[in-house]
């Protein structure tokens, strides 16, 4: 136990990411407004895409750019650009959703007068 | 020319669905023609695509020539190619279908719900060739955001049940991500076929574990698996009219065939039948979907909530199929995909007929609906028969074979899920035709406007297709296994 006690501090970025991740998911389990659920929804996904650039963190890397192009490669001198582009193509989904869904708020909020979930659902019954 | 078949696929809708918006600023009655034309010429790509895969083997396709571990590759095998099939004719029945009802669920965005549902189509395209876990996810997203929108496009009730769909379909999204992002820490490559060759290496690595854990989460909750289906029957039930037989019909199967797609291939057949529980997982998920699903749907009043919960149930038979890890089952699985994908499609016409065209919203409405309309209580009979998987149809052909899998798995529970599921199916359809064929009709203000010709066309031509399945049964179960089945099953 204590060992897997220390080995979680020895990886900052993955206990950051697990705290970022619950946090999400508690706020949108626990607020009943949907803008507040959204919020809680996108750290969750913001918590994703952390995790994501933090496992391709290199120490003492540079830009994927050939310093010369007379050397051979040194691999441990560039950082892996893949997992940026990966976190970029996710940022640019995440801001599509949010967008659908705030959209949808805003009708919701237009239809009930309301953005609380307990209100709406006592509308609709 | 036909090894680009798979990227004319997607790039028809894609583009469709980009040129619409500007094409018809000015005249809106156009997005209907351009979009048909362009699903009635994706049907021909797609079945042109079945016979070259037949003729000359799968088709590895890499975008902009990068080849496989660097660039994005799609894999158009036997398998992708017959689902391909199913997902390009029934959107053209879809929209089909669609035309006079989007007046009626849509307020008149014609042009919106076209582009929205091209897009989808074009997505779904993704999802079933991608050879590549992250490329599977963006296509995932893409399909996903349609739907939201396309489910919201009906405004008061189907706003909230598309803000609950968007909320967990975006969490779901977010838990398959963490498995790629899990599978990527650990491999090293996103490409399928590259990580299926490095799997062996990895059996003891508990990130890959996990990300297969994750990835299972997050499709299970986008295909409706049971314990993560709650926003299914809500958005179904309260998609406008022209959309929800598409999504019934395409979107669950789709991501199905998706995580078919990730355990059969890249993790392969060797790894989850003798080293990882995976199939176990699938299976025993699949008989509570198929017997829980079946019972919700004898429960409900609304006959198209009623319908998503039958839904629920095949998407738990068909991973009864895919899950007993030999040929027959795994055939009788992906046969009974293709057949409950055309199933869905009629079941929702006709709810959708019932709603626009005789006001009918509950199952205790349909009451002297016999009389009034003969038509629709014939198609309801065959579609009945396809559900409870009665001989003529194809129903049966892909239950038989499920079934045949699971006993030679000796695998009895699985077997008794499915006779269970089968019965309760039979038990909500003797509910609507007692309901149908009462004496005293109950629901006197039918209103008995003509029916159009497209409504009865999609009908005709799906319900016939629930029979001609049946009927064809043989060579297509042939195709599907010299074809279709994953690498050493």
């Amino acid at each position: 136990m204590g060992d897997l006690f220390l080995s979680v501090f020895q990886r900052p970025n993955f206990l950051t990411f697990v705290i970022i991740f619950l946090w999400g998911f508690y706020i949108m389990i626990t607020r009943y407004n949907l803008v507040k659920k959204l919020v809680g929804l996108y750290l969750v996904q913001t918590s994703v895409i952390f995790f994501l650039v933090s496992i391709s963190a290199k120490k003492g890397a540079t830009v994927p750019i050939l310093l010369s192009t007379t050397d051979p490669v040194q691999v441990a001198n560039y950082t892996n650009p893949l997992p940026h582009v990966l976190t970029l193509t996710a940022i640019v989904v995440g801001v599509a959703t949010l967008g659908v869904a705030l959209a949808l708020c805003s009708a919701i909020y237009r239809h009930y007068g309301s953005l609380d979930e307990e209100e709406i659902l006592k509308r609709l019954e | 020319m036909s090894h680009q078949l798979p990227a004319i696929l997607f790039l028809l809708p894609l583009f469709a669905a980009i040129a619409m918006p500007v094409v018809c600023l000015k005249h809106r009655e156009w997005s209907r023609p351009i979009s048909l034309g362009v699903l009635a010429a994706m049907v021909v790509a797609s079945l042109l695509n079945v016979i070259s895969i037949i003729k000359f083997g799968e088709v590895r396709y890499a975008f902009s020539g990068w080849t496989a571990p660097l660039g994005i590759e799609w894999v158009a095998d036997g398998f992708a190619s017959v689902v391909m099939v199913m997902v390009s004719v029934l959107g053209l029945l879809g929209i089909v279908f669609a035309g006079p009802t989007s007046p009626k669920g849509l307020h008149g965005r014609i042009v919106h719900y076209y582009v929205l549902i091209l897009l989808l189509i074009s997505a779904l395209t993704g999802i079933v060739f991608a050879g590549d876990l992250f490329n599977l996810f963006v296509f995932l997203e893409v399909a996903a955001i349609a739907s939201y929108a396309l489910v919201g496009m009906a405004g008061g009730r189907a706003l909230f049940a598309s803000f609950r769909y968007l909320v967990l379909g975006t969490l779901g999204a977010s838990f398959y991500l963490l498995g790629v992002s899990y599978f990527y820490a650990v491999s090293g490559t996103l490409n399928m076929a590259d990580i299926a060759e490095k799997v062996p290496q990895l059996l003891s690595s508990k990130a890959f574990l996990g990300g297969i854990l994750f990835m299972f989460i997050g499709l299970g909750i986008k295909m409706a698996m049971v314990p993560f289906h709650v926003w299914m029957p809500e958005a179904y039930t309260y998609a406008p009219e022209s959309v929800s037989p598409i999504l019934a019909s395409l979107v669950t199967k789709v991501v199905l065939v998706g995580w078919v797609r990730i355990i059969y291939w890249v993790l392969g057949v060797n790894v989850i039948v003798h080293e990882i529980p995976i199939l176990f997982l699938v299976g025993l998920l699949g008989m509570l979907g198929a017997v829980i699903g079946a019972v919700l749907a004898l429960v409900q009043r609304n006959i198209k909530t009623m319908f998503a919960y039958g839904g629920i149930s095949h998407i738990g038979i068909i991973l009864i199929g895919v899950s007993q890890g030999n040929q027959t089952g795994f055939v009788g699985g992906v046969f009974y995909l293709l057949n409950d994908a055309v199933m869905q499609a009629t079941l929702f016409f006709l709810a959708g007929v019932a709603i626009c065209q005789y006001g009918i919203r509950t199952v205790e409405e349909l009451g002297g609906i016999g009389k009034q309309a003969p038509w629709f209580t014939s198609a309801l009979i065959v579609v009945a028969l396809g559900m409870i998987g009665l001989p003529p149809t194809g129903g049966f052909f892909g239950k038989w074979y499920i079934i045949l899998g699971a006993l030679e798995a000796n695998n009895y529970v699985a077997v008794t899920a499915v006779l269970l599921s089968t019965l309760l199916t039979l038990g909500y359809f003797v509910r609507i035709f007692e309901s149908i064929f009462r004496q005293t009709p109950i629901s006197a203000g039918i209103n008995q406007s003509e029916i159009p010709f497209s409504l009865k066309l999609s009908i005709g031509v799906t319900s016939a297709a629930v029979l001609l399945l049946g009927l064809l049964s043989d060579p297509i179960v042939q195709l599907l296994l010299t074809k279709s089945i994953p690498p050493g099953l």
